[in-house]
């Protein structure tokens, strides 16, 4: 008898919904997998939805989650289990079986409506884990406000009811019998997927009660993210921090950085990479807060070595004077009278030890995987590395050591937000790669339907205005709304819902449209933002144009932040209505531009990063052409012998070049060039140019992948002695045995990096040098090694390197920016000086070879690329991206991404990383067979334009352009509707359709009429 | 009747005799028989570890050996004799320290102090508390050699040690928080360098006054002398404040003598240079 095999699959399991599992689901939709997102809590967002605002932007974490969230809650593909682990996988890649195990929430989430009458009736408090238990919440709670699902989960250890057998007040409260607290036992599912991306995430890792530091003990030193639950304006303390002992606003407070990281002591040798900006950021908002408060941070190295993070540190230092002290600290005294904080440190300047007091200190403490994770790694027979993540692998960086499970985010290592939404989108590709030969090849899209021409019918208005149970009709008197709103010019039909946004209603909407020959609707409930897109669907599936749509929030705008005078907010709600019932009767159809796309990429650059977006994209089968200006194919990485973990550059760039030039999917264009850019997302052209022969080209998405170089140095005798050199070429005289090895070499950082000119880091130079210096003192044990550095930043795992160096006997001496390292040139030989604050002594010592660890610049011909696609730089000339921590891989031109050198400076792994990321993003548009861009766009009255302009200077997309009869001419392709050029054109020639003059003046009108 | 080999240690032997005599009285009362090893000697303490390591190391495995002769786990009173013979005993179970002494796995050393913490030790210790010192504010003071390093010691909560403190608020007292529990009093450093082992017995009395404590809790005989014979010195200086009350620096074992009422402990308690009596009779008047 034959056992029915499972079959091939091309779902895929995301364990884990914070930042990296959200957006790797998000880019697997969009390239036509079915996603389960799993995650053990009751809500999505992980530890991202915890933070305040991020570093170096300062956005604030919420307003830059909520989207993801959201975008994944409606994505038809993903579907959300929380509450649910993985308890074990069976199986092979392209057919494994899951099985889950889903915890019971004692609500149901299809009936739950999220009104929060039950939270509000539940008398039993417990400690709100959310916020580090600075505060409480009931038994009965959301996670957070903004969970997704939005249901609460029963906390069944704090309930009374499953305590003590009595209340179940939440479910008598309850008005759709939503709270069902006797369905409640654990189900076990089992699904059929073809991958699994696990991204359980990161805890902090802290030392209770034992610790040196006191947390646990003294009730004033708190982690980095309680502290951040303090900061944040939805936090315990509404944005105000408060001392835990006694309430107090704590005016002076300390940093500890490396807790738990970087501790031999503890086996917890590596650095969680993130600390320090964390830290600094904590500081800047604090002292942004209150100009009063003082910030210390108190520190071995500031990790700066983001894209532009050192810019961000010098503002903490200089604008926000936070003050940085580089003394680690051992132990942290409580001062028995009044709770504030001792901490004894070592004063460079008088070379004393100093104390000072404080009122808070905050921990930095370190990452570590979710301790829950572990018997799942265990189970799944994963290799993981000597500190307990995920190892992961330099050539593939998202896969794991088990074919068919894939890693990303904090789970393989500590990273920031940027990185790890980089991980992820690298691991969606490292999974399409996989499974493309079982793609399932259906495209779901927006069905055309045919609308009903409306453009000769006087409008004919339908106002539906909501009760959202009782949070609307709880402060509004509805019913009064509904009967007003029939009395306003064009409302011919209204009615009012319990629910509008559920499934049933969506059906009386569309009766009610047929039946009353409605053409425009008005719906009075709560904010577009979540639910215009769901309305607007259900006027297209009545045949209206969606573009027919208006909406009043009279609850999160009106009810929610009235809610103690009802009679006022009913007013104000008619206003509203009035306000949105007289712009909808001057709403007009729009027409959506809709792009044939076509199914191939061009990649600019053929380094390891171009080369791996391209294989990443033709292993999904889509085409791509590889644009490469030099005779060969890998870039930067030709010229490295061993990266500092031991892996080869070149072996890997050989690989790719074979695996490029014999791949069905790529065309390769060596010793070319890309010129006439033009076109948009889903259609671009271009002409290659090679050899004087030229070859038009045309694509749906464009890669930029053009590299970066070695910044050459002027500084130091470089190139006029023979001792002088750059870390490469240092490398490269090692490992081809070229002349002797010195006894003494110095070694200077931060060379062309870090200054007026160039403050960013450039991030690889540190561990260059301790690649070399542990090279140089394993050939020659009896040798000596200076490194002469500002900061160390050796961060992740490269730490244990730096730790080696130092066992090793290779010295280092910190020097500080205003006295910088001196090196002279007597009778032919190199002479260097340095004033070392350890030992409080002057150096004098002469080197044989001098390094320079030189940093990173871009290539110049970014700069045509860059001109040629309107694509921003930095002043630096590295590329913008469309926003640095959550889409670090995307321009804001769609359509266009971008990975590796030309980004910022970054190690061969994290190029490759976002090389696989650049291609799922890019493929995510490529797999559809038509895009549509909003209707919501700007058009120029040609007439009216005077060429001033005003407009290309103030668009942030870099949008307008100049025809050649010098009239503004706006892509509706590329115009992301801000609306900015509407407002700033002097001779009021560019209307924003859907927020035309005429529609915002009427609405402005009505609601402000009584 | 708990039976234990019982190492004692040279300073009891001499300066610190009131801590040997307070163990003695309170051992009795909790039924423990403690059997001093045949012909201890000296475990070489800081003396021997700072000048010669093979020697640091058979001092305190001779000692081990003959209690192991004995068949029976071994109390240590001094921490740092104990941090000694642990580190001989560990040092022999890994087999890295050669010479003609035997360890047996199964027999542990116990540091006195800790043994009495235990959870059933607790117990017994509440049952014969007849004068609870209800009222007294302690502070525990452990001292640097107990807890240090973690790998010998086999301390968990090393930063924040507990047993001293478990044991204050079993007698009745009020064991107060701080920071300073392992904060290193000076040891010996007063000989050579006594202005070094001044100032630190001054911080720590300091911060003991300041959190509240009206005596000072240890278990280490050095820590008990720095603390007690310096004190009237360090309350002459210019800079002390006369209004501030002396702190008697009491061994757990004298502690639980007096809430067990064992007058025995009366002529020890009157050796301390800071005299804990004229407290102790005014909390126990109350």
């Amino acid at each position: 008898m034959l056992i029915p095999e499972p079959k091939f699959s091309d779902a895929v399991l995301v364990v884990g919904a914070g930042i990296a599992g959200m957006q790797t689901a998000l880019d697997l939709a969009a390239m036509n997998h079915s996603v389960y997102l799993l995650d053990r809590s009751a809500t999505i967002g992980g530890n991202m939805a915890r933070l305040d605002k991020t570093f170096p932007t300062n956005d604030c974490s919420t307003c830059m989650i909520s989207p993801r969230m959201v975008a994944c809650a409606r994505n038809p593909r993903i579907k959300i289990i929380t509450l649910a682990e993985l308890m074990d996988l069976q199986g092979e890649p392209g057919r494994f079986t899951a099985s889950i195990r889903r915890h019971p929430r004692y609500v149901d989430e299809k009936l739950c409506i999220g009104c929060r009458q039950c939270v509000e009736k539940c008398p039993k408090k417990a400690p709100n884990a959310f916020n580090a238990s600075l505060d409480s919440r009931k038994a009965i709670h959301f996670v957070h406000p903004q969970a997704i699902p939005m249901a609460p989960a029963v906390d069944t250890a704090n309930c009374i009811y499953f305590q003590k057998g009595r209340c179940r007040a939440c479910e008598k409260v309850c008005p759709t019998k939503a709270v069902k607290l006797d369905e409640g036992k654990p189900e076990d599912l089992q699904i059929e997927v073809g991958a699994v991306i696990l991204s359980a995430g990161f805890e902090l890792a802290l030392v209770p009660q034992a610790g040196e530091y006191g947390h646990g003990r003294y009730p004033n030193v708190v982690t980095s993210l309680e502290y951040e639950r303090m900061l944040s304006a939805t936090g315990p303390f509404g944005g105000h921090p408060q001392r835990p002992s006694d309430g107090a606003k704590p005016g002076r407070i300390a940093w500890i950085q490396c807790v738990a990281s970087r501790d031999s002591a503890r086996n917890r040798n590596f650095c969680s990479s993130v600390c320090c900006m964390a830290a600094v950021k904590q500081a800047l908002i604090t002292r942004e807060h209150d100009a009063e408060s003082e910030a210390a941070i108190f520190y071995m190295d500031i990790r700066a070595h983001g894209k532009d993070f050192d810019r961000y540190v010098l503002r903490a230092k200089d604008t926000y004077g936070v003050r940085f002290v580089r003394s680690m600290l051992s132990q942290v005294v409580q001062n028995p009278e009044n709770g504030n904080l001792l901490l004894q440190y070592y004063d460079r300047d008088s070379l004393e030890q100093a104390q000072e007091e404080f009122d808070m200190v905050v921990l930095s403490a370190g990452m570590k995987p979710a301790p829950r994770i572990m018997p799942l790694l265990n189970r799944l027979g994963l290799a993981l590395n000597r500190y307990g993540f995920v190892e992961p692998d330099f050539e593939q960086p998202s896969n794991t050591s088990r074919e068919g499970v894939f890693v990303c985010g904090a789970l393989d290592g500590p990273k920031d937000i940027p990185e790890s939404v980089t991980g992820a989108s690298a691991a969606a590709a490292g999974v399409a790669a996989l499974l493309a030969e079982y793609r399932s090849g259906e495209t779901v899209g927006e069905e055309v339907r045919s609308l009903r021409d409306v453009s000769k019918e006087a409008p004919r208005i339908g106002v539906f205005v909501c009760h959202c149970g009782k949070n609307i009709a709880g402060v509004i008197q509805v019913e009064a709304l509904r009967d007003f709103a029939l009395t306003l010019p064009h409302v011919v039909a209204a009615e009012d819902f319990l629910f509008t946004c559920s499934t049933q209603t969506q059906e009386r909407i569309k009766e009610l449209i047929r039946d009353n020959g409605l053409n425009r609707v008005v719906v009075a409930a709560c904010s577009p933002r979540t639910h215009e897109p769901l309305f607007r669907e259900t006027l297209q599936q009545a045949g209206i144009n969606k573009y027919l749509f208006e909406m009043a929030n009279i609850r999160d705008q009106c009810s929610w932040v009235h809610g103690k005078e009802p009679e006022a907010a009913t007013e104000k709600a008619r206003q509203l209505i009035q306000g949105a019932v007289a712009r909808a009767s001057l709403l007009e159809p729009i027409e959506e531009v809709v792009t044939q796309v076509v199914h191939r990429a061009l990649v600019i650059g053929g380094g390891l990063a171009g080369m791996t977006a391209a294989l990443a994209l033709a292993d999904q089968e889509i085409h791509a052409i590889l644009v490469e200006k030099d005779a060969q194919t890998g870039g930067m990485a030709r010229e490295i012998h061993h990266t500092l973990e031991g892996h080869s550059p070149r072996r890997l760039a050989q690989a790719l070049a074979l695996r490029v030039k014999t791949h069905r999917n790529i065309t390769l264009y060596t010793w070319a060039e890309i010129k006439a850019l033009s076109g948009g997302p889903g259609h671009f052209s271009g002409i290659v140019e090679r050899k004087g022969k030229s070859v038009p080209v045309d694509f749906g998405a464009i890669i930029v992948a053009t590299g970066g170089q070695p910044y050459v140095p002027s500084e130091y005798f470089y190139g006029l002695h023979p001792g002088v050199m750059t870390q490469l070429e240092l490398e490269n005289r090692l490992f081809t045995h070229q002349g002797p090895l010195p006894h003494t070499t110095v070694m200077i950082q931060c060379i062309g990096s870090r200054r007026e000119d160039f403050p960013l880091c450039s991030r690889i130079c540190c561990s260059a040098a301790v690649k070399n210096a542990i090279l140089l003192m394993e050939k020659n044990p009896a040798g000596s090694v200076y490194v002469l550095y500002r900061d160390i930043r050796t961060f992740g795992f490269k730490e244990d390197y730096y730790k080696r160096a130092r066992d090793l006997g290779v010295i280092f001496i910190k020097y500080e920016p205003e006295a910088p390292p001196e090196v002279q040139v007597e009778d032919g030989a190199l002479e260097v000086k340095v004033f070392d604050p350890a030992s409080a002594m002057h150096l004098e010592i002469k080197p044989e070879i001098l390094v320079l660890s030189s940093g990173v610049r871009p290539r110049p011909e970014a700069v045509s690329i860059a001109k040629m696609l309107k694509l921003p730089m930095m002043q630096e000339g590295f590329f913008m991206e469309a926003h640095p921590k959550l889409s670090p891989l995307d321009f804001s031109s769609a359509g266009i991404f971008l990975c590796g050198l030309a980004h910022s400076p970054r190690f061969m792994e994290e190029s490759l990383a976002q090389a696989r990321g650049a291609a799922a993003r890019a493929a995510g548009l490529l797999l559809q067979k038509e895009i549509h861009t909003s209707g919501v766009v700007a058009e120029v009255n040609r007439e009216r334009c005077c060429s001033c302009l005003t407009c290309v200077y103030c668009c942030p997309y870099k949008v307008p352009s100049m025809d050649a009869q010098g009239i503004s001419v706006i892509d509706p392709r590329k115009c992301q509707g801000c609306g900015i050029c509407a407002a700033d054109c002097p001779a009021k020639a560019i209307t924003l359709k859907h927020y035309t003059d005429a529609q915002m003046a009427a609405q402005t009108e009505a609601a402000s009429s009584r | 009747m708990t039976r234990l080999a019982y190492y004692p240690g040279c300073a009891l032997q001499s300066m610190n005799w009131d801590y040997r005599e307070s163990i003695k009285e309170v051992v009795a009362a909790l039924d423990i028989e403690l059997m001093e090893i045949e012909g201890w000697t000296c475990c070489g303490a800081t003396a021997a570890h700072s000048l010669d390591e093979k020697m640091s190391l058979a001092l305190p495995a001779r000692n081990l050996s003959a209690s192991q002769q004995m068949g029976l786990d071994l109390a240590v009173a001094c921490p740092m004799c104990f941090k000694r013979l642990s580190h001989s005993r560990q040092m022999l179970l890994q087999q890295k320290l050669s010479g003609p002494w035997t360890v047996d796995p199964n027999l542990a050393i116990y540091d006195l102090a800790r043994f009495l913490a235990t959870d059933s030790m607790l117990e017994q210790i509440k049952s014969r508390v007849i004068l609870p010192l209800t009222g007294l504010r302690v502070v525990c003071y452990y001292g640097c050699q107990v807890v240090r390093p973690p790998k010998i010691t086999g301390f968990e909560d090393y930063e924040n040690p507990q047993h001293l403190d478990r044991i204050a608020a079993v007698a009745g007292a009020t064991p107060i928080d701080w920071s300073f529990k392992a904060t290193c009093c000076g040891a010996s450093m007063g000989i050579p360098k006594k202005e070094i082992g001044l100032s630190l017995v001054k911080k720590l009395l300091h911060w003991a006054h300041a959190s509240g404590a009206q005596a000072i809790v240890v278990c280490c005989p050095l820590c008990q002398s720095n603390l007690d014979l310096y004190q009237p010195e360090i309350r002459r200086q210019a800079d002390a404040d006369p209004t501030t009350p002396a702190l008697p620096i009491l061994y757990y074992t004298e502690l639980l003598g007096i809430a067990f009422g064992l007058e025995a402990i009366l002529p020890g308690l009157n050796s301390h240079l800071v005299d804990p009596l004229p407290l102790i009779t005014q909390l126990l008047n109350h």
